[in-house]
C-alpha cells in the first residue's frame, strides 16, 4: 500500500489521469480493500494537493487539475462499488451551497455503496430546494452532508432543516465541523462522522425517524444573517482598510498576482469563520482561520504581521455586530499565538 | 385564580384536573401528528413518521396497511418500523382487513391469552411475522382504523395495546382523529409518488446524457438548470461518434423549464439523425434549421456544433466548428493565451434555407476548447452581467488544467458571482487532447 500511496502521489503531481486510474484499477484487481484505496490512497493523496496549494507550491490551476485526477480515480472505485449488491437502505449524499469540493462526497458515497447502501449523490454546491426535491422523491433512510469549508455551514443548516422536517436523520462530516461533534450537533445534525469509515458505521445506528431540528438561537442567527447578506459590501470594506498588496514582498508579477488572489480568498474566509461561530456557538473557527490565513500569507512571502492586522481590521469592520465583534476581539489572536508557538 | 383557590380545585376534583391534563396531551399530540406528517411528501417517510408518533405513546404496536397501485397491499411497521412487505390482495379476502377497507368502518377486537384465540389476529394482521409479534402482546385490544382521505379508503391503521391495557371509548375516538389527519397526509404522499414516478421517467429521458469516453481526448460537461431542483432545462449537450470522428454539440432552445426541456430532447435527436447522413457541422446545422422551419414552430434553437478529430497519438486534434446563433467556443491555450473562435451563423428555426459556414481550428497538447451557453455571460450579479470579459479573464488561470477543472472553475465562478440570485440555464462542454 505504501508503494501505491507514493505512486498515486506521483500521478497527482504529474496530473496524469491515466496513471492514477490504472493504479487504482490494479489495486482493486489485486483484491485490496476498496475502502482502504479510497481513504488511504486517494483521500490521503488529495490532502497533500490542498497542502501544496496552501504552501504556495502549486497554482490554483494545478491544484484543480490534480483534483480532477483524484476524482477520476475515485470514479473507478465508484464503478467498482456499483457491483456490490444493495443489502441496506438508501442514503442521499450531498454538498451544500458554496461547497465546491465534490471529492469527499464522492468518496463517502462510494464507501457507503461498498457497504450495501443504495446511494444517490448530488454534486457540488447543491441548493436546499434541490436536496428537498430529492428527499421527497427518494425517501432515503438518511442524508449525509459533506462540508469542508466554513462558508458552506449556513446552507448545511438549511440541509439539516430540509432533512429533519421530513423526519430523515442527517449525518454530517468534513473539515468545516472540526475534530469533535460540537458544531454538527449545534446545527441540529443527528450525528457527526469523523471520517468515511465513521460515517458508514454510523448509518446502522441512526434512528428511523428524527424530529425537526430545533430553531437556532435567535440573536446570533440574526447577526449571522445580516453579515451574510452584507458579505460583498463587508469584503469591499475589508479590502479598503487592509492593504496587504502594498506591503507584499514578491516582486515578480506572477507571484504578486497569486498573492493578491490569496488575499481575496482570505477576506471571504475571515467572514465565513465569523458566520460559522455565530451559527454554531463554537468560537474555534475564528482562531483556526486566523492561523490558516497566517500560514497562507507567510508562505507567499507576506509580512508576518499581516494576519494580526487583519484581525484588527475585521473587528473594527464588524463594530455594528456586537457578538461578532466581541468574538473576533477575543479569539482571533489566539490562532496567531498558537501559530507562532508551533512555528518556533 | 389565587393559589389557595387552585389548591381547592385540585383537592376537590383531582380527576377533573387529570382529565384536563390528559386532554391537553391529546391536543398536543394531534397537533404534532398534523405538523410532523405535513413535513414529508414521500410515502415511505410519511408512514415511518406516523409509526414513530404512535408507538409507544398511543399504542404498543402499530402497522399501516396501504392499498398500492398494482392492486396489492403494502404492510409497514410492526415491532420494526422500517419493516415493509407487499402481499397480494387475494390474501385478505374475507378478513377483517378487507372489511375495513371496503366499509371504511373502524373495528375494535379483544384478543385473550388463550392459545386458540389468535383467530382475531389472523383476520386483522395478514402476515405471519407481524402476527407473531402481536400474539406476544396478548391479552390485547386490536384497533383497526380505516384510513379514509378525500372520499377513498386508502388503507388501514392497526394498533395494539397489550397486557390488558385496552382502548377505552374516548381513546378510540382520539385514535380516529389521528387516523383522519394521517389519511390526508398519506394520500397526498401517495398522489405525489404516483406523479413523481411518471415525471422521473420523463425527466430521465430529458436529462443531459452521460459522456462517452473519446479515445485520444478528454471531455467534460456541466449543466445547472434555471430550475435547479428539476434537473432539466432548455440547455443541452450531446457527444457522439466513433474512432477519430466525434461530434460535440451544445445548444440552447428558447425558454426554460419543462417546456424547453421537451424541445431539447427533439433537438438532440434531430441533430443525431442529421449527423447520421452528413457529419459536417455546417450540414448538421442546415438540416436542423430546415426541419425546425418546416415544423412551423415559433421555437428556435441556438447551437454550436464541433466535429473533433483527435490525432492517433492523442497529442493534437483538428476541429471543424459551425454555430447557429450561438456564442463561438473559446480555446484556452496551454500558455494561457485565450481566443474565441471566429465563426458565426444564424439561429436555427427562423430563416428557411439558411446555410452555415465552418471553420477549422487546431488544438495542441495542453489546449482546451470550451463551449458554453449564454447562461454564463448573461448571469446577473450585483455588478450587472457576468460578461465575456470576466470569462476571458478567468480562463488563463486554468490553462493546462484540462476540461474537468476548467468546467468546474467556470461554473463555480458564475455561481459565486450570482450569489444566490436566479439564473438562466447554464451549460458547459469542454474538450482537450489526452496528452
Amino acid at each position: 500500500m505504501d508503494r501505491a500511496v507514493a505512486e498515486f502521489d506521483r500521478a497527482l503531481s504529474a496530473v496524469d489521469g491515466r496513471a492514477a486510474t490504472s493504479l487504482v484499477r490494479e489495486l482493486l484487481d489485486a483484491g485490496e480493500d476498496p475502502l482502504a484505496v479510497l481513504v488511504d490512497v486517494i483521500a490521503a493523496g488529495q490532502r497533500t494537493v490542498g497542502e501544496r496549494w496552501q504552501r504556495g507550491e502549486w497554482s490554483i490551476a494545478k491544484e484543480h487539475a490534480a483534483t480532477a485526477v483524484a476524482v477520476s480515480a475515485t470514479e473507478v472505485v465508484a464503478r467498482f462499488a456499483e457491483r456490490t449488491p444493495v443489502t441496506r437502505g438508501r442514503v442521499v449524499v450531498a454538498c451544500a451551497e458554496r461547497e465546491w469540493h465534490a471529492l469527499p462526497a464522492l468518496i463517502i458515497s462510494s464507501a457507503m455503496r461498498l457497504h450495501g447502501w443504495d446511494t444517490t449523490l448530488l454534486g457540488a454546491s447543491t441548493s436546499p430546494a434541490r436536496l428537498s426535491q430529492c428527499l421527497h422523491d427518494v425517501g432515503p433512510d438518511a442524508t449525509a452532508v459533506s462540508c469542508s469549508v466554513l462558508g458552506a455551514l449556513p446552507t448545511t443548516r438549511r440541509f439539516i432543516e430540509a432533512s429533519t422536517t421530513a423526519g430523515i436523520p442527517v449525518v454530517v462530516g468534513g473539515s468545516a465541523f472540526g475534530s469533535d461533534p460540537t458544531r454538527a450537533l449545534a446545527l441540529g445534525a443527528t450525528a457527526w462522522a469523523p471520517n468515511a469509515q465513521g460515517a458508514v458505521a454510523l448509518l446502522d445506528e441512526l434512528p428511523a425517524v428524527v424530529r425537526r431540528a430545533a430553531p437556532l438561537p435567535r440573536e446570533p442567527l440574526a447577526e449571522q444573517s445580516a453579515i451574510e447578506l452584507g458579505h460583498h459590501r463587508l469584503v469591499e470594506v475589508l479590502r479598503g482598510r487592509w492593504s496587504p498588496a502594498a506591503r507584499a514582498a514578491p516582486d515578480d508579477p506572477l507571484a504578486r498576482k497569486l498573492f493578491s488572489a490569496a488575499c481575496g480568498e482570505v477576506l471571504h474566509q475571515a467572514l465565513h469563520a465569523v458566520s460559522a461561530t455565530l451559527l454554531t456557538g463554537d468560537p474555534r473557527p475564528i482562531p483556526e482561520t486566523a492561523a490558516w490565513i497566517d500560514r497562507l500569507l507567510t508562505a507567499r512571502g507576506a509580512d508576518p504581521r499581516l494576519a494580526a492586522e487583519l484581525g484588527d481590521v475585521l473587528a473594527s469592520t464588524l463594530r455594528d455586530f456586537p457578538t461578532a465583534h466581541g468574538l473576533v476581539v477575543r479569539h482571533w489572536a489566539d490562532g496567531l499565538v498558537l501559530q507562532g508557538e508551533t512555528a518556533s | 385564580m389565587t393559589t389557595s383557590e387552585a389548591k381547592a380545585v385540585r383537592a376537590g376534583s383531582a380527576t377533573e384536573h387529570e382529565l384536563l391534563a390528559e386532554a391537553r396531551l391529546r391536543v398536543d399530540l394531534l397537533g404534532e401528528v398534523t405538523s410532523a406528517l405535513t413535513g414529508s411528501l414521500n410515502l415511505r417517510r410519511t408512514v415511518l413518521r406516523l409509526l414513530d408518533l404512535l408507538t409507544p405513546r398511543v399504542a404498543d404496536w402499530a402497522m399501516v396497511v396501504l392499498v398500492d397501485d398494482t392492486s396489492g397491499l403494502t404492510l409497514h411497521g410492526g415491532a420494526d418500523p422500517t419493516f415493509a412487505t407487499s402481499i397480494p390482495r387475494a390474501l385478505i379476502e374475507g378478513t377483517g382487513v378487507e372489511r375495513v377497507l371496503r366499509s371504511g368502518q373502524d373495528e375494535l377486537l379483544h384478543v385473550s391469552v388463550e392459545l386458540d384465540s389468535t383467530e382475531g389476529l389472523d383476520t386483522m394482521i395478514p402476515h405471519p411475522r407481524l402476527r407473531e409479534e402481536a400474539v406476544e402482546l396478548r391479552p390485547a385490544d386490536v384497533l383497526s382504523l380505516a384510513l379514509t382521505a378525500r372520499g377513498s379508503t386508502i388503507g388501514t391503521l392497526v394498533m395494539i395495546r397489550g397486557a390488558g391495557r385496552g382502548f377505552p371509548d374516548d381513546d378510540v375516538e382520539f385514535a380516529g382523529q389521528i387516523a383522519s389527519q394521517a389519511s390526508i397526509a398519506l394520500d397526498s404522499a401517495r398522489l405525489y409518488q404516483e406523479r413523481g414516478r411518471v415525471a422521473s421517467i420523463l425527466q430521465a429521458s430529458l436529462r443531459p446524457p452521460d459522456l462517452p469516453a473519446i479515445p485520444g481526448a478528454r471531455v467534460s460537461a456541466r449543466f445547472r438548470p434555471a430550475a435547479e431542483h428539476l434537473d432539466i432545462g432548455g440547455d443541452f449537450y450531446d457527444v457522439h461518434g466513433a474512432a477519430d470522428d466525434w461530434l460535440l454539440v451544445l445548444g440552447d432552445v428558447c425558454g426554460k423549464g419543462v417546456e424547453a426541456a421537451v424541445l431539447t430532447g427533439r433537438a438532440r435527436q434531430g441533430i443525431r439523425m442529421a449527423a447520421y447522413f452528413d457529419r459536417r457541422p455546417s450540414a448538421v446545422l442546415k438540416a436542423l434549421n430546415d426541419v425546425l422551419c418546416e415544423n412551423d414552430s415559433s421555437r428556435f434553437v441556438t447551437v454550436v456544433c464541433a466535429r473533433f478529430h483527435p490525432s492517433p497519438d492523442g497529442s493534437s486534434a483538428e476541429v471543424d466548428i459551425a454555430v447557429a446563433g450561438h456564442p463561438a467556443p473559446i480555446v484556452v491555450h496551454a500558455d494561457g493565451e485565450v481566443e474565441q473562435v471566429e465563426v458565426a451563423g444564424i439561429v436555427a428555426g427562423v430563416v428557411p434555407g439558411a446555410s452555415y459556414t465552418e471553420v477549422r481550428v487546431r488544438i495542441e497538447a495542453g489546449d482546451t476548447m470550451l463551449m458554453f451557453t449564454d447562461g454564463v455571460d448573461e448571469a446577473r450579479g450585483s455588478d450587472g452581467f457576468y460578461g465575456m470579459d470576466r470569462l476571458l479573464g478567468l480562463l488563463p488561470d486554468y490553462a493546462g488544467a484540462g476540461p474537468v477543472a476548467l468546467c468546474e472553475a467556470v461554473e463555480r465562478s458564475v455561481v459565486e458571482y450570482l450569489d444566490g440570485r436566479a439564473h438562466d440555464d447554464i451549460a458547459l462542454l469542454a474538450v482537450s487532447c489526452e496528452r
